[in-house]
């Protein structure tokens, strides 16, 4: 599965911990997103993040994996937050449009909230094998099928997109004119996206003879060739930040409302 | 919760897997070709059509929490919710026969771009403050908000004005798909609603 997903292979203290421990984990850093009430404490809980990226080892790939999806953002929001957000400080006007200071600071607000849910979200994703965590998603309820589709989707998709690559260039061989007008572009994508959806379908029935053969629809308990390792702590540790979160949720919607 | 059972054998959750792989790869060909479009829900829209809605809500949902695990869209998973809704939506067509002609399954997708347009904007004008972080569509927003109007409604302008036709798109590719299916794999799924295979007409020479 490697190179498929987000997954870094590792041995640190991080990746050796209970997929649900993780997934809480980054289940809290979006709360904390949702609710921090000002940039100040957005940018301190990113910082407060950062030494849990270390222990697993994954600093490097999880800032590039968030700044990646944050730079456009931080871009695009500080754009139209600053022009069209009301404020007292004008920071400079373009044409009739002025940016302020208290626009920017908004749009930032919500750039540093996306960075910080985003950045738990990676700091599961990186430190836990996919399969792994469908497995303890399996065992606390969720149906297996459905751990099936994730999974194989994960596994399969570069192959897909392996194959409408090949379509493409087969069809340009058989002289298929890209540089054409729009409307003729859009007439383009029926022998583009015929074959591939067609060959794809074609593969589903033996996908489904093969797990048939492998008792998939049998009811009743399967065993795993994963074992997941929890802990006594891991499990409290679960527990208080479950708590933690409703109390976070309690506070803001409190304060909205009182 | 019997219709819900019943769209999930094991032939139709191996092609919800297929399905998502399909997502991933045709969402790619819009971009090779020079086209502002996604086409990233056709996978969807089948099993929606051939299975039923049930099987096309879960497909959607899933379909963008794997976006979100593989990296290549981090954001997807805040649109799962609306990813269902297209995908049971697709369901509902197929289930009233809106697939059998061309141009009431190009109808479907126009609604269905519609409903997903003012779905998306809502997530887009509260969660990621009216962006999306994508350069093309923000700057749409950006207009829209120049002219004078606030953050929801300039995302639900900027969603009308490209899912509508997303959609009727990737409806189409869908009915065509359905034709050129061999009658050996659509006996597998309800036959009502997929459109008829017409004896392809000869030329006169």
């Amino acid at each position: 599965m490697r190179g498929n997903s987000l997954f870094v292979p590792g041995d640190s203290g991080l990746h050796r911990l209970h997929p649900l421990t993780k997934l809480i984990l980054s289940l809290f850093f979006l709360v904390l997103a949702a609710t921090l009430p000002s940039l100040p404490w957005l940018l301190t809980a990113f910082v407060l993040l950062l030494p849990l990226a270390i222990w697993g080892g994954l600093l490097r790939p999880l800032l590039k994996s968030s700044l990646a999806v944050i730079i456009p953002f931080v871009i695009s929001l500080s754009i139209i937050q600053g022009f069209f957000t009301p404020g007292e400080t004008q920071l400079f006007k373009l044409g009739d449009f002025v940016f302020t200071l208290e626009g920017w600071l908004a749009g930032l607000k919500v750039a540093s909230q996306l960075l910080l849910a985003i950045s738990g979200a990676l700091l599961m994703m990186l430190s836990t094998r996919p399969d792994q965590l469908m497995l303890a998603l399996t065992n606390a309820g969720l149906p297996g099928s459905l751990a099936y589709i994730v999974l194989t989707a994960i596994q399969i998709f570069p192959r897909f997109q392996e194959r409408a690559q090949v379509i493409l260039e087969a069809q340009q061989a058989r002289g298929l004119e890209i540089n054409v007008n729009i409307f003729k572009r859009i007439r383009l994508l029926v022998p583009l996206l015929g074959p591939l959806v067609l060959s794809s379908i074609v593969d589903v029935e033996e996908r489904a003879m093969a797990l048939e053969a492998r008792a998939f629809s049998r009811a009743g308990k399967k065993t795993s060739l994963l074992v997941l390792k929890d802990s006594g702590w891991q499990r409290t540790t679960r527990w208080c930040l479950v708590l933690l979160m409703i109390a976070l949720i309690g506070f803001r919607v409190w304060q909205v409302f009182v | 919760m019997n219709g819900f059972r019943k769209e999930f054998t094991t032939y139709s959750i191996a092609l919800m897997a297929v399905a998502i792989a399909i997502n991933i790869g045709a969402g790619q060909i819009p971009r090779a070709v020079g086209l502002p479009l996604y086409l990233d829900s056709i996978g969807t829209v089948l099993v929606g059509v051939l299975v039923g809605p049930w099987a096309g809500a879960v497909t959607g949902f899933l379909a963008n929490t794997v976006w979100t695990f593989t990296g290549l869209f981090p954001q997807a998973i805040a649109w799962a919710g609306v990813a269902a809704i297209i995908g049971a939506l697709a369901g509902v067509f197929g289930k009233s026969g809106w697939m059998k002609e061309w141009w009431r399954a190009g109808l479907a997708g126009v609604i269905t771009g519609v409903v997903a347009a003012i779905l998306s904007a809502p997530i887009a004008a509260y969660v990621f403050g009216g962006v999306t972080g994508n350069a093309g569509t923000d700057a749409i927003v950006a207009a829209w908000r120049a002219a004078g109007f606030d953050a929801l409604f300039s995302n639900v302008a900027q969603g009308t004005m490209s899912d509508p036709l997303d959609k009727a798109v990737t409806y189409l590719i869908v009915w065509a798909v359905l034709i050129a299916l061999p009658a050996r794999l659509k006996t597998r799924f309800d036959g009502e609603s997929t459109p008829a295979r017409k004896a392809p007409a000869r030329k006169k020479r």
